[in-house]
C-alpha cells in the first residue's frame, strides 16, 4: 500500500505498538496536510501501586514496587530504598551503596542489551524484528543475548534473580555475595565489556535519520560518578535541585486519552530523561573506556537526536560493563548485609537512574511505619510528552512517505526513548482512517 | 537416544497462572528423579541451556483465549511458534515463543523441542494459581513425560 497522507485529512493510529515494553498505542491526526494532534495512549501500572502502597509497612516497597515492571525492577527497588530511608534518618554504608551500584549495573546491561539489539537495532538494519534479524545476523543478536545474559548473572548474583530481584531490602541486601563469587563473574563480565564496546561501533555505523530536540534535559548528578543509584537533579539550562524538592518543580497532570500522567517542569511544555540527559548532563564522569568509545563513535558533550540515543545507550552499557568490574576488583567485603531502619514518621523521597531514565518515589510514614501516601514518577510518563513533541516535528516532515513506511518510522522514533509502559503482551495492530 | 532430557519452567512465580510453567516443572522433578529440570523466570536464559543433541521439553503459561487450564503440546521442531508482535503470553519481556524463533534463526534449536503450555486465566501481581489451572498441573506433568518417552522418536 502507498497510500500517502499529504492530501486531505487523515488519522494514523497503531493500535498496540510492537517492541515497546508493554502497550500502548499511537495516534496521529493530519488536516490538509498539517499535523494537527499526536497522542501517544499509553496503560500504566506504577498508579496502581500507589494506591496498593498505603496502609503497606515501611519495609515493603521494595518487594511490592519491583513487581510494576520485569524489566527494571532493580530501579523500582533502589529508589523506593532511598526514600523509606531518608523518610527514617538513614543513609546505609559506602560498601553498601557500592552493591547497589553493582546490582543497578546489571540492570542497565540487561536492560540495555535487550533495546538496543533485540527492539531497536531491527529498525536501523531493515528488519520487522530480532527474529528475522537473527537470520541475516547471526553473530551480532548472539552478541546481544550474551550482554544480556551477563547483566542477568549479575543481578541473580547480587539481587537473588534476574527479575523480580528477592535479596533487596531497605537497609542493604539479605545476602551478602562473597569475594569468591563476584570473582568468578569477572570472565563473564570482562568479555560483556569487550561486547559493549564493539556494540558502540555497530550501531555507531547506523543510518540516523536528521532530527534536533531543543527539550530541557534532566538527569541526576553524583558525587559518586556517573548517575545510577542516586544523586540530585540538574537539567541542561542550569537548573538544580535536591530530590527532596522535585514535586515543587515537577507537576503531574492527568490526562483524558491515558491513564498514565504527564509531568511538567517547572511549567515548560516537555523535558527529557534517559541515556540522553544523563550524557549530557555527565559525560565527564563517565570511565576513560566509555569516554573513547563515545569520542570515537562521534559523539561530542552532548547529543540532541534522538534516533542516536541508541549510541548514548551502547556507551552507557560500556560504561556500565566496566564500573562493574571496578566495584567488584576493589570490593572489601561489608560489616554487615544491611542497616537497620526503625520506623518514624516523616517524608522520604528517592530518586534513581532507571535504564530508560530518572525514576522518583516519595513515601509519607505514620510514627509505626504504616504508609500513608505514596507517589512513584516513572520515566516513561516524564518523557510521555517529548515523544509526542517529537512525533509532531518528525512526522510534519514526512507526510510524503508511504502510509506504512511512516508508520515504522514512527515507533523507531518511539522507540528512541525505550519506553516502558507495563509489562505485558503487545500485537500490532494498524488501521488507518480518512477523514 | 543421545543428549539429555531436559525439561525447562518458565515463569515468574509472582504474577499469577504465570507460574504454572514452574509447577509443572517441579511436579516432573518429584516424580522421576532421571530428568533434569530447569525454571527460569526470564525465557531468554533458555537459550543457553540446551546442547544440540538434547530432548528439551518447555513448560509455560499460555494465553491464548482458550479455557483456563487447557494444555496444548506443540512440537516446535515441526512448528514455528505465533509470536504475534513479541510474547505470546505469559508476563515476560521476551517470551518463549520469541525466544524459541530466535533459538530457529540462529540455527540453535536441539534435537527435539516440544512446548507444553497451559492456558491461564490471570497474570495478576502475587496472586495464586487459579483454581482450573492447579487442577491442571497434573495432567501437564503427563504430557511432559509422553513427550519424553514417544516412542517415536527413539533412533
Amino acid at each position: 500500500m502507498t497510500h500517502k497522507l499529504t492530501q486531505g485529512d487523515h488519522v494514523l493510529h497503531v493500535d498496540n505498538l510492537a517492541r515497546v515494553e508493554g502497550e500502548g498505542s499511537m495516534h496521529v491526526v493530519v488536516n490538509d496536510g498539517l499535523v494537527a494532534d499526536v497522542e501517544l495512549r499509553i496503560f500504566e501500572p506504577p498508579r496502581f501501586f500507589e494506591a496498593f502502597l498505603r496502609g503497606r509497612a515501611w519495609t515493603e516497597p521494595p518487594d511490592i514496587t519491583a513487581r510494576i515492571c520485569g524489566i527494571c525492577p532493580v530501579a523500582y527497588q533502589m529508589s523506593s530504598c532511598l526514600a523509606i530511608e531518608s523518610a527514617c534518618g538513614v543513609t546505609v554504608p559506602e560498601e553498601l551503596r557500592l552493591l547497589r551500584r553493582l546490582l543497578y549495573c546489571g540492570e542497565w546491561i540487561e536492560s540495555h542489551a535487550l533495546h538496543i539489539y533485540l527492539l531497536h537495532a531491527p529498525d536501523f538494519l531493515g528488519y520487522p524484528g530480532a527474529i528475522e534479524m537473527a537470520a541475516d545476523h547471526g553473530p551480532v543478536v548472539e552478541r546481544g543475548l550474551r550482554l544480556k545474559k551477563a547483566g542477568n548473572a549479575l543481578m541473580t548474583l547480587v539481587g537473588g534473580r534476574a527479575i523480580h530481584p528477592v535479596n533487596v531490602r531497605v537497609g542493604g541486601f539479605y545476602r551478602l555475595p562473597t569475594p569468591h563469587e563476584l570473582h568468578g563473574i569477572r570472565p563473564m563480565l570482562e568479555r560483556a565489556r569487550d561486547d559493549a564496546v564493539e556494540t558502540v561501533r555497530l550501531v555507531a555505523g547506523f543510518d540516523f535519520p536528521d532530527m534536533v530536540q531543543h527539550q530541557e534535559y534532566v538527569a541526576l548528578r553524583s558525587p559518586h560518578g556517573y548517575p545510577l543509584e542516586g544523586g540530585s537533579v540538574v537539567t541542561s539550562t542550569g537548573r538544580a535541585f535536591e530530590v527532596a524538592d522535585f514535586g515543587t518543580h515537577v507537576v503531574e497532570e492527568h490526562v483524558a486519552r491515558s491513564n498514565a500522567l504527564h509531568a511538567r517542569l517547572d511549567g515548560q511544555e516537555s523535558y527529557v530523561v534517559g541515556p540522553l540527559a544523563r550524557y549530557a548532563l555527565n559525560h565527564d564522569q563517565l570511565g576513560p573506556l566509555a569516554q573513547e568509545a563515545a569520542r570515537d563513535a562521534g559523539l561530542g558533550d552532548e547529543c540532541r537526536n534522538p534516533f542516536q540515543s541508541i549510541v548514548v545507550r551502547a556507551v552507557e552499557l560500556v560504561h556500565a560493563t566496566d564500573e562493574a568490574l571496578r566495584i567488584i576488583d576493589g570490593w572489601e567485603g561489608a560489616a554487615a548485609p544491611f542497616v537497620d531502619v526503625p520506623a518514624r514518621a516523616g517524608i522520604g523521597y528517592g530518586a534513581t537512574e532507571a535504564p530508560r531514565g530518572l525514576l522518583y518515589h516519595r513515601y509519607e510514614l505514620a510514627e509505626d511505619g504504616t504508609i500513608l501516601d505514596a507517589t512513584i514518577v516513572p520515566p516513561t510518563s516524564q518523557n510521555q510528552r517529548s515523544i509526542e513533541a517529537d512525533l509532531r516535528v518528525f512526522v510534519q516532515d514526512r507526510l510524503d512517505l508511504p502510509r506504512d513506511e511512516l508508520v515504522r518510522q514512527c515507533e523507531q522514533a518511539i522507540r528512541n526513548y525505550d519506553p516502558c509502559i507495563s509489562c505485558a503482551t503487545h500485537f500490532l495492530d494498524l488501521t488507518v482512517e480518512n477523514r | 537416544m543421545t543428549g539429555q532430557v531436559l525439561v525447562i519452567g518458565l515463569g515468574n512465580p509472582d504474577r499469577g497462572d504465570d507460574a504454572v510453567g514452574v509447577q509443572v516443572a517441579r511436579e516432573v522433578a518429584a516424580e522421576r528423579l532421571s530428568v533434569n529440570v530447569l525454571e527460569f523466570d526470564d525465557p531468554s536464559e533458555a537459550l543457553d541451556a540446551w546442547e544440540p543433541e538434547d530432548t528439551v521439553i518447555l513448560t509455560d503459561a499460555i494465553s491464548s483465549g482458550g479455557v483456563p487450564g487447557d494444555i496444548q503440546v506443540i512440537d516446535a521442531i515441526a512448528q514455528k511458534l505465533p509470536t504475534g508482535g513479541w510474547a505470546a503470553g505469559g508476563t515476560h519481556a521476551l517470551g518463549l515463543a520469541a525466544v524459541v524463533e530466535l533459538a530457529r534463526s540462529l540455527g540453535q534449536l536441539p534435537r527435539r523441542l516440544v512446548v507444553v503450555g497451559v492456558e491461564a486465566a490471570q497474570f495478576d501481581h502475587g496472586a495464586p494459581l487459579s483454581e482450573a489451572v492447579a487442577a491442571a498441573v497434573p495432567a501437564a506433568a503427563v504430557a511432559v513425560f509422553d513427550a519424553i518417552d514417544d516412542p517415536e522418536d527413539e533412533p
